[in-house]
C-alpha cells in the first residue's frame, strides 16, 4: 500500500499541496483516477509521491516503510513508476531500443560493460512481449521522435510498465491525443494494468473516461482533497461538478 | 573464428563481439596495415614526420575517450587535457623521483594517476550539466596547469625530462634502444595500445552500459525515472574517458621523453582534443583518432607555411561546421554526405549543374538578405 500522510508543499506563497492524506492499493490492482480543475495540485501530488519533488511536511509510506527521503531512482526500484504529462522518451532511440533500455535497467544489467546490449535473451523476450501488449510491433524500428503522437504516448506508458511496477502513476496519459486514439490508449493501459495487478493512479480530465474505468475517484481542489469515492460521485456531488465543469445548480 | 551473421541483408562477420560487413572489414584491415607501415612511409618522405603522426594519434586517443562522454551523455568536457597532463606528469615524476625505468610500469603509473584524478574531478564537476559542467572542467584543468607551472618539483615552465636510470631513457623489454629504434618501437607500442583501446571502447558502446548513458544523454529526467542513478553512471563514464586521456598522456611522455605544462595541460590542449573529436566525427568510434592526426598534421604544416597557423585551424573549423557537421569519418561512411553526393554524380552527371544552380541561388539569397539587413541598419525600416 502506498500512503501519503499529511503531505504539504508550497512554492513561495502558493500552497500547491495542503495536508493531503490518501492511500492507494489497499485493493491490489485498483484503478484510481485523480480529477480536479487546473491548479488543483494534481501534478504536484504525483511529483511528491515519485520523488520528483520533496514535501515540506508530511511523509510517504510504502508497505509500512517511510520512503519520504528516498531518491527518485530508488523509488522506481522499490516499485513506483510514473509517466509525465509531456512525453519523455529517449528520442534518438527506436521504440525497441527504448524498451530494451528500460528492461535492461529494471533487470539491473546496465553495469555490464562488455556484454552485448541486444544479447540478453530474457530481456529481449520481455521487450517483444511489451511490443505486443502495447501494439507497437509495427513501429518497433521507428525512431521515437518520428512516431505519431498516440504511439509516443503508448511507448511512454509501455516503458513505465516495462519497469514491472507495483504502483504506476500516470500524469494525463491521454493529453494531446485525438478523441479516437484516446480510448485506445486508455483501454490498453487498463487492460495491461488489470492483467498484471498494477495499482494505477491516473490524472485525467476526460470525465467520460473516468466514469467508465475508475474503481475509485480522488477529487483535488486548491491543494486539498475535496472528496474520495466511486465514479458516481461525479454525478451526485454538485459542488464537484461545478468545480470541474463550471456547471452548477443555477444552470 | 569469425562467425557469419546477417545484418539487414548484408553479410557480416562477427568476431569477439565485433561485427563488421565486408566493406567495413576491408577498411579496418587497410587502416591497421596503414598504421603499421607509417614508419616506413615516413622514412621515405620529408613532409610526413613520424613524430607528428605519432603525436596526432596520442591526442586522438585522448579524444576517443572524451567522445564516450560527448557522444552518449552529451556532456562537453572542456578540460580533458587535465587527464592527458596527469598521465604525462605521473610518468615524469615516477621516472625522475622513483627511478622507474620500465615503460610498462610508467604507463601503469599514468593510468593510476589519471584514474584518481578523473574520479576526483568527476565527483566535483558532475554536480552540474551543460555550461557549468564545461566551465568546471575548464577550471580544474587550469588549476592543474597552474600547479605544474608553479611547482619547482614539477619543473615549472621548463617541465620535466623522462630520462631515468643509467641508460637515460625508459626501457622497453628491459632493454635500452638507440633513439631511432626507440622512436619506432614506441610508435608500435602506441599502435597496439590504440587497437586495444578501440576494441574496448567498441565493446563498451555495444553494451547495456551504453544504453544507460544514451538514456541519460537524451532524457535525463526520464533516465532517473526508469531507475538509473544518473550521477553514478555519468561519473563512471567520466572516469573511463579520463583513463583514455591518462594512457595517451603517459605514452606521450614516454615517447617525447619530456613534458611541459604548455604542451600537455594548457587549456588550448583541451580545446584541441574537443576539436579533434568533432573534426573526425563524434558519432563514430575512430573519427576522433583520425581527427587527432589531421589536426596535429595541419598545425604542423600550418606552422611551416604561415605564422598565423591558428587562422588555418579556424578556417578548417568553419568549413567543417557549415559543410560537414558529421566530421571526416561521419561524412565518408556509407550514407554520409560525401558518398551520397558521389553516388548522385555517378548516376546522373548533370546533377553538377543543378548543384551549381542551387549554390548560386542560395548565394544570391544570402546577398539579398545581407543587403536588406544593411539597408535596414543604415536607413531604418521605411
Amino acid at each position: 500500500m502506498l500512503e501519503a500522510r499529511n503531505l504539504q508543499k508550497s512554492f513561495g506563497e502558493l500552497v500547491a499541496t495542503d495536508d493531503i492524506t490518501l492511500e492507494f492499493g489497499k485493493e491490489e490492482g485498483e484503478l484510481v483516477f485523480i480529477v480536479g480543475p487546473n491548479g488543483a495540485g494534481k501534478t504536484t501530488f504525483i511529483n511528491l509521491l515519485t520523488g520528483f519533488l520533496s514535501p515540506d511536511e508530511g511523509s510517504i509510506v510504502l508497505d509500512g516503510d517511510d520512503i519520504t527521503g528516498m531518491s527518485a531512482n530508488g523509488r522506481v526500484n522499490a516499485g513506483i513508476a510514473r509517466s509525465f504529462q509531456v512525453v519523455k522518451v529517449f528520442e534518438e532511440m527506436t521504440v525497441r531500443e527504448n524498451l530494451r533500455t528500460v528492461v535492461l535497467t529494471e533487470q539491473g544489467k546496465t553495469w555490464s560493460l562488455f556484454s552485448m546490449a541486444d544479447g540478453h535473451e530474457e530481456v529481449e523476450s520481455q521487450v517483444e512481449e511489451l511490443l505486443e501488449k502495447f501494439r507497437l510491433g509495427d513501429a518497433a524500428d521507428t525512431v521515437a521522435e518520428e512516431l505519431p503522437h498516440g504511439d509516443r504516448k503508448l511507448l511512454d506508458v509501455a516503458m513505465s510498465f516495462g519497469l514491472d511496477p507495483d504502483y504506476l502513476l500516470l500524469d494525463e496519459p491521454t493529453s494531446g491525443v485525438s478523441t479516437r486514439e484516446k480510448e485506445y490508449v486508455i483501454e490498453t493501459i487498463v487492460e495491461v494494468g488489470r492483467a498484471e495487478g498494477v495499482t494505477t493512479v491516473t490524472i485525467e480530465h476526460d470525465m467520460d473516461i473516468v466514469t467508465e474505468y475508475a474503481d475509485r475517484v480522488v477529487a483535488l481542489h486548491q491543494g486539498t482533497v475535496h472528496g474520495v469515492g466511486p465514479p458516481t460521485m461525479l454525478e451526485t456531488d454538485d459542488e464537484l461538478r461545478r468545480l470541474l465543469l463550471g456547471v452548477g445548480e443555477d444552470e | 573464428m569469425p562467425e557469419r551473421v546477417d545484418r539487414d541483408g548484408t553479410p557480416a562477420y562477427r568476431f569477439l563481439g565485433v561485427e563488421v560487413t565486408r566493406r567495413e572489414a576491408a577498411f579496418l584491415v587497410l587502416g591497421v596495415v596503414f598504421l603499421f607501415v607509417i614508419p616506413d612511409i615516413a622514412s621515405l618522405s620529408d613532409s610526413l614526420q613520424l613524430s607528428v603522426i605519432h603525436q596526432g594519434l596520442l591526442f586522438g586517443f585522448a579524444a576517443v575517450g572524451l567522445n564516450l562522454l560527448l557522444r552518449h551523455t552529451k556532456l562537453t568536457s572542456f578540460g580533458h587535457a587535465a587527464f592527458f597532463g596527469t598521465g604525462a606528469y605521473a610518468t615524469a615524476v615516477l621516472a625522475r623521483y622513483a627511478g622507474v625505468q620500465s615503460v610498462g610500469l610508467l604507463l601503469l603509473g599514468a593510468i593510476a594517476a589519471a584514474t584518481v584524478m578523473a574520479a576526483i574531478i568527476g565527483v566535483l564537476s558532475l554536480r552540474h550539466t551543460g555550461l557549468y559542467f564545461a566551465l568546471l572542467t575548464l577550471a580544474f584543468g587550469q588549476l592543474l596547469y597552474a600547479i605544474a607551472l608553479g611547482q619547482s618539483a614539477l619543473g615549472g615552465s621548463d617541465g620535466l625530462p623522462i630520462r631515468p636510470g643509467p641508460a637515460n631513457q625508459p626501457l622497453l623489454f628491459g632493454t635500452a634502444f638507440s633513439p631511432d629504434v626507440y622512436q619506432v618501437l614506441t610508435y608500435y607500442l602506441t599502435v597496439v595500445v590504440i587497437l586495444i583501446g578501440l576494441f574496448v571502447m567498441y565493446r563498451i558502446t555495444q553494451s547495456p552500459f551504453r544504453n544507460a548513458l544514451d538514456a541519460i544523454g537524451q532524457e535525463r529526467t526520464r533516465a532517473r525515472f526508469i531507475g538509473l542513478p544518473v550521477r553514478r553512471y555519468v561519473w563512471a563514464a567520466f572516469v573511463i574517458s579520463g583513463i583514455y586521456g591518462g594512457v595517451a598522456g603517459g605514452l606521450y611522455a614516454v615517447v617525447r621523453q619530456y613534458v611541459r605544462p604548455e604542451g600537455t595541460l594548457f587549456f588550448l590542449r583541451s580545446g584541441d582534443i574537443l576539436f579533434m573529436t568533432i573534426l573526425g566525427g563524434f558519432r563514430t568510434l575512430v573519427g576522433p583518432l583520425i581527427g587527432g592526426v589531421v589536426l596535429i598534421f595541419l598545425q604542423d604544416v600550418g606552422q611551416d607555411i604561415t605564422q598565423y597557423y591558428e587562422f588555418l585551424t579556424g578556417v578548417v573549423l568553419l568549413i567543417l561546421v557549415y559543410g560537414f557537421p558529421r566530421g571526416i569519418v561521419g561524412s565518408l561512411r556509407s550514407g554520409g554526405i560525401v558518398n551520397t553526393r558521389l553516388g548522385e554524380l555517378r548516376r546522373e552527371p548533370s546533377v553538377l549543374s543543378a548543384w551549381g544552380r542551387s549554390a548560386a541561388q542560395s548565394l544570391e539569397r544570402k546577398v539579398t538578405e545581407a543587403m536588406t539587413s544593411l539597408r535596414i541598419i543604415l536607413f531604418g525600416v521605411d
